[in-house]
């Protein structure tokens, strides 16, 4: 991936679309990156934190998105270009400084880049962050395609600075994660001072101090308005924003995004060239509004292609609405008339759909005898549920608190949390979970749960956190369990990584995302100084762990239990076996009562497979990460494990 | 085999397989080497599920001009490649059309559903039955055992990328697999890969 | 009754366990990954699907031919309707006073154990220990002058049957149990081998040690009792006098307290009331308290003993013979008087199941056919 510093101009390159963004920061020259992992955002800074030694670079994993954002403005504040990266919920953890920021507006070029998930591919939520354009009153970008996501990201950092206002810079998991041919441009030579400039007078945001505060806020909006009114005209001229058919469509669809690849495409299959216009905007707020009411006068139908919400949708129905005198009145087609839907991640079959709905078009894509065979062949693959992957310390984790809970006999619970431990709700995590929300409020909830006594719950409460997550946003949820004696446990899955996303460092760790040695937070010490009663064990040991757990669900008050063991995906573990797992055959009792297949059935591990010809267990070579968990709850002594040399 | 065009454009390649198993990279790898040879690739891919037992899908658009969108049409794929046979059967029952072609790797990793005894797993024989009902011509090979004999299961996609060279669909060679190998790998690890390629031509065209 | 004879964990779950019958003896516990024992209870942790398992063959609780286990175990002319079978009644104490003073009562348990031990009759004894927080807990013991430290009760169940389906699996070969009776049941059970093919190694039991038992209290609600009363720290000891039974002494580092025993019987397991046996009739030998004409505090150093087997004769003797117990006369009217009392427990828990059921015929795991309960359903 080197290839993202080459200056050989001109070149094609596949890039996957967050690859494009780094491309097109750096090209943009782009000095700070910040952001928090999540999916599809975290490949931004993971790439920018790779080359930054060769292109001097300041390249962080922040604590959370807000404090990213912060990072971020700071470079700003003193003359750098910068970026800060998160999904789409990232936006909402962030948006009070954000709301702020836009009081004082910004000095180098800064953008905010959110890479969305419609469909909630990898996302506990579907949110549009799209409107945080319009409620902050800042610009919105949307690349169309690959080479787009990289030129865009160039001309956003140059356009915040010449705005003077951060820029909302939107990719979705189509266009983040998909990898397309891109043309790169110029690198910049790159070697700008910071200096953060105050001594000018206040309200002068160019030299003076950076500070909102009451008496100014009516001030500062009109000037960021102003600067909104800008952008109006330069979008106007904008390349991001194409249209391609005829001068009179019959029909126009008005887009963005992925969703452009997919109504381009929807429009080829059907042969619709001739009949179909199609608008792809990459300006989506301030619309380009003349561009907009010209290409609305010259189609009665418009079709509007977004996804999730229909913020354009409403947006281009308010211009229309406006415009009406010049435009004519409209039938609009998208998520209020029902043609597009509501909810979901949208794809060039959906689209053809609507198309086919609208125009009254015919078309199947396979012979009516194939689709059947088709059809009647999709049962015959099994489904996949979520689990643990082999070797994940989760799995051994949730059968202690399982059998913790389940020996407690209280009806105690989980309240689960952000990460791969999510998984805790389905029977690969023995289905303990019973909550699941937003980073950190797994304790949060539970913190509350726990103060219920009062009216008779006498329900152990659990929350349980990533070590990640515990400095994004579980420390505040402890100090207030800590501070008003709530009876709770959390328990800390400390894998060393943000796993979930890729194994991002985070505060805990003695690395940074540059690569360099870093202090590292102790999470065990921060609980002790909150206040809280700690205890640690290894969750291979499933015996100890247990025993742990058990012991503290009887305990009054706040306590921690860190359940320590580094993600079987590691760097430092990955292909590397602890133990060469084995089953006995002559041992193995299998169905048998005494048994009845605790590991598969129960444990339901990837790497150990029930042979049904034979009738007993078996380690799958291939897939077995050799962990040993499932030879501790072997009850015969069948599963043998041998330390690998 | 003409090596200047595609026999479609696009050309529509999924390459499924369950998380974990390197389909990410299987992908990069075939892409890599179209694109040396001009061609605009489009990938479209599901990480989510990848590495917790999920079903992936690599959806890959071969084309002479520009990108196309990362997911594919219904019923418009050419060739599936499946790392794990099962999952042939899913792509084919939703992309699948008369004139499609397919190779699946024989090894079987089994769901959890299937390893709790929660649900069946299908024989090799009805997986080879539905996948011939659904496809024009098709193949299935043993890479997963043929990656054990070079001494590591993770070659079995570069054994399936050999394949695909060796099934003739594609203007790609092993010298364009032998450029995007070489590109930061060490000499030796490259030469096990090439190998690794070669095994895979051959199943085919034996 | 079910068609078939043995059922799985589904049905001792929804019978025994939801139907509050579980009287936390262990049987059920260490023979398999799903049925776990915590403090006093026994819980299934995870579903088991099988038809046939053992922990509902062996369970005391589930339905089971009583005058078929008696056959197996005891001499037919041995049987009384009240207590089971006597092949002797005695009235012994430990001659050792340290041991003695660890014990609940005289001893007895201990110096025959001990005995058992020291002789090679059984290699490993489980029996109860006292524990932390009057929770016992079930403990394995080798090394017969050690047998002493595990001997007073606190009333409270623990799954001692749990520790020997634990030892069966390994190496002890001549194991000796201390059981309360439904313990002593469950051995029973266990040694009519019901599943034939998987037998839980029940041949290494060697020797059955029963206690007489009346009720056994939920360790939580005695925890609140106790903690209501005193500082739990202080308590050096529990005791119910038999021949007075109207309180429960609390003995502490600050003298003795006096519980109404209304206030204890509200802290009685459910499953109690449900039992038939109050002298472990199941056993080798049974061990009890004392009842004598000089009162209380003489009695309390004395154990009364029936024998019900050869083995268990034969072991009370070595004992008389080793001077390791001592022996008194019987007062008059003792046997009499504890097969009164046996009875009076017979009946409690058939007027109680019959009120569960609303019905005279369903016993629910009780045959009403069998000779130790016909006449006393007969009586209402």
């Amino acid at each position: 991936m080197s290839n993202l510093l080459d200056t050989n101009e001109g070149a094609h390159y596949l890039y996957m679309g967050n690859d494009a963004i780094v491309r097109g920061a750096l090209e943009g020259g782009v000095s700070v990156a910040a952001g928090y992992p999540g999916t599809p955002s975290s490949e931004i800074i993971e790439q920018l934190a790779r080359i930054s030694d060769r292109r001097s670079l300041y390249v962080e994993w922040a604590t959370n998105e807000k404090i990213a954002t912060e990072i971020a403005a700071a470079a700003s504040f003193a003359g750098l270009r910068s970026i800060c990266t998160m999904k789409q919920n990232g936006v909402h953890v962030a948006s009070d400084f954000l709301l702020h920021l836009t009081g004082t507006g910004v000095r180098g070029g800064m953008v905010v880049v959110v890479c969305e998930d419609p469909g909630a591919l990898s996302s506990q939520n579907e949110a549009d962050a799209r409107y945080f354009a319009k409620m902050l009153e800042v610009p919105l970008l949307e690349p169309g395609d690959f080479q787009e996501a990289k030129d865009m990201m160039k001309w956003a950092l140059e356009l915040s600075e010449e705005l003077k206002t951060f820029v909302i810079f939107r990719s979705v998991t189509r266009m983040s994660h998909a990898s397309g041919n891109v043309v790169i441009g110029e690198l910049p030579e790159n070697e700008p001072r910071a200096y953060f400039q105050y001594k000018g007078p206040l309200l002068d945001f160019l030299t003076g101090p950076m500070v909102t505060g009451p008496g100014v806020v009516a001030y500062a909006r009109t000037v960021q308005q102003g600067r909104l009114k800008r952008a109006v005209s330069l979008f106007e001229q904008s390349r991001f924003n194409i249209y391609a058919g005829p001068e009179r469509p019959e029909l126009l669809i008005i887009t963005s995004s992925a969703c452009y690849l997919y109504s381009k495409e929807a429009i080829h299959t059907l042969n619709l060239g001739d009949r179909v216009g199609l608008l792809k905007l990459g300006t989506t707020w301030p619309l380009p509004e003349g561009l907009v009411r010209k290409h609305l006068a010259a189609a009665q139908k418009v079709l509007v292609v977004e996804e999730p919400q229909d913020f354009m949708e409403e947006n281009i129905k308010i211009l229309a609405a406006d415009a009406a005198g010049e435009v004519g009145v409209k039938t609009f087609y998208g998520k209020k008339s029902g043609h597009v839907p509501t909810s979901g991640e949208l794809n060039p079959d959906i689209i053809m759909n609507t198309l086919k709905g609208i125009l009254g078009i015919q078309y199947e894509p396979v012979p009516q005898e194939y689709a059947t065979k088709a059809f009647q062949s999709m049962f015959k693959s099994p489904g996949r549920e979520l689990t643990f992957c082999p070797g994940c310390p989760h799995r051994a984790s949730f059968l202690s608190l399982h059998n913790a809970l389940a020996l407690d006999n209280r009806d105690g619970f989980v309240c689960g949390d952000v990460g791969c431990y999510g998984i805790g709700v389905l029977p690969a995590g023995f289905s303990t979970v019973k909550t699941n929300f937003s980073m950190g409020s797994g304790l949060g909830l539970a913190t509350g749960f726990g103060k219920l006594t009062k009216f008779g719950m006498n329900q152990p409460v659990v929350a349980v956190c990533g070590d990640s997550t515990f400095f994004h946003a579980v420390m505040p949820a402890l100090v207030d369990a800590v501070h008003h004696q709530s009876d709770v446990t959390l328990v800390v899955l400390d894998n060393s990584g943000t796993a979930m996303t890729g194994f991002q460092p985070h505060p805990g760790l003695a690395v940074d995302a540059m690569g360099e040695t870093a202090p590292s937070i102790d999470i065990e010490a921060v609980c002790r100084a909150i206040g809280a009663d700690v205890a640690s064990s290894d969750p291979f040991d499933v015996e100890r762990t247990e025993k742990t757990l058990l012991g503290m669900l009887k305990k009054k008050g706040a306590k921690v239990v860190i359940l320590r063991q580094i993600c079987a995906l590691s760097p430092e573990k990955r292909g590397k076996k602890k133990y060469q797992m084995s089953v006995r055959e002559d041992v193995c009792i299998g169905e048998n009562c005494g048994c009845n297949r605790m590991c598969t059935r129960i444990l339901r591990c990837p790497g150990i497979y029930w042979d049904t010809a034979r009738k007993v267990s078996r380690i799958d070579e291939v897939i077995c990460a050799g962990c040993g968990v499932c030879a501790s709850v072997c009850p015969s002594g069948a599963i043998q494990k041998a330390e690998v040399a | 085999m003409d090596m200047n065009t595609l026999q479609k454009d696009p050309y529509n390649i999924i390459i499924t397989g369950v998380g974990g198993q390197g389909n990410v990279t299987a992908s990069r790898m075939l892409a890599g080497m179209l694109v040396g040879r001009g061609y605009s690739v489009t990938i479209g891919e599901t990480f989510g599920a990848s590495q917790r037992g999920g079903s992936v899908m690599s959806h890959m658009r071969i084309s002479s001009h520009g990108a196309w969108s990362p997911q594919i049409p219904k019923g418009k794929v050419d060739l599936v490649v499946s790392l794990e046979p099962s999952e042939t059967i899913k792509v084919l029952s939703g992309y699948g059309n008369p004139e499609t072609q397919s190779l699946s790797n024989d090894r079987p990793i089994y769901p959890v559903r299937v390893i709790a005894g929660d649900d069946k797993y299908p024989s090799m024989d009805e997986i080879r039955a539905t996948i011939e009902n659904l496809t024009a011509r098709s193949f299935m090979i043993s890479a997963t055992e043929e990656a054990l004999k070079l001494g590591n299961p993770i070659y079995q996609n570069v054994i399936m990328i050999g394949a695909v060279g060796g099934m003739d669909l594609l203007p790609v060679s092993i010298d364009d697999f032998r450029e995007v190998i070489g590109r930061g790998m060490p000499e030796d690890k490259a030469a096990v890969n090439v190998k690794a390629y070669e095994i895979g031509e051959a199943l085919v065209r034996n | 009754m079910d068609e078939k004879k043995h059922l799985g964990q589904k049905e001792l779950n929804e019978r025994v366990k939801h139907a509050r019958l579980c009287t936390g003896c262990g049987a059920c516990v260490n023979l398999c990954p799903y049925q776990r024992a915590y403090e006093d209870k026994v819980l299934a942790i995870f579903p088991c699907d099988l038809d046939v398992g053992r922990c509902y063959a062996f369970c005391p609780r589930t339905p089971v031919d009583l005058e078929a286990l008696r056959g197996l175990l005891f001499d037919p002319q041995d049987l009384t309707p009240e207590v089971g079978a006597v092949k002797g009644f005695y009235v012994t104490r430990s001659r050792n006073t340290k041991e003695r003073s660890r014990a609940q009562h005289g001893g007895t348990v201990t110096a025959l154990m001990s005995l058992a031990l020291k002789e090679g009759i059984i290699d490993t004894a489980v029996m109860a220990d006292r524990g932390g927080t009057f929770l016992p807990e079930a403990v394995t013991e080798n090394d017969s002058r050690k047998v002493a430290m595990h001997g007073k009760s606190s009333f409270v169940v623990s799954p001692n049957v749990a520790e020997f389906n634990r030892l069966a699996k390994g190496s002890s070969e001549k194991i000796g149990a201390v059981a309360t009776p439904c313990q002593a049941l469950a051995y029973a059970k266990m040694r009519m081998k019901p599943i034939p093919e998987r037998d839980n190694n029940i041949d290494k039991l060697k020797l059955v040690v029963g206690l007489f038992c009346g009720w056994a209290l939920s360790w939580e609600r005695l925890m609140d009792l106790l903690a209501a009363k005193t500082e739990l720290a202080a308590i050096t000891g529990l005791d119910i006098p038999p021949s007075r039974y109207q309180a429960m002494h609390i003995y502490t580092t600050n003298g003795t307290i006096e519980v109404p025993i209304d206030e204890v019987n509200r802290c009685i397991r459910g499953a109690c009331h449900y039992c038939f046996d109050m002298t472990a009739e199941f056993s080798d030998i049974s061990v009890g308290s004392a009842r004598l004409s000089e009162g209380w505090e003489e009695a309390r150093g004395w154990n009364q003993v029936i024998v019900r087997t050869d083995l268990g004769l034969e072991l009370v003797e070595l004992a008389r013979k080793k001077r390791r117990l001592e022996f008194r006369e019987v007062p008059e009217g003792n046997l009499q008087r504890l097969k009164a009392a046996s009875l009076n427990k017979k009946g409690m828990a058939l007027k109680n199941l019959k009120l569960r059921t609303h019905s005279q015929d369903d016993l629910i795991y009780l045959n009403k056919e069998d000779p130790a309960f016909k006449n006393l359903i007969k009586g209402g």
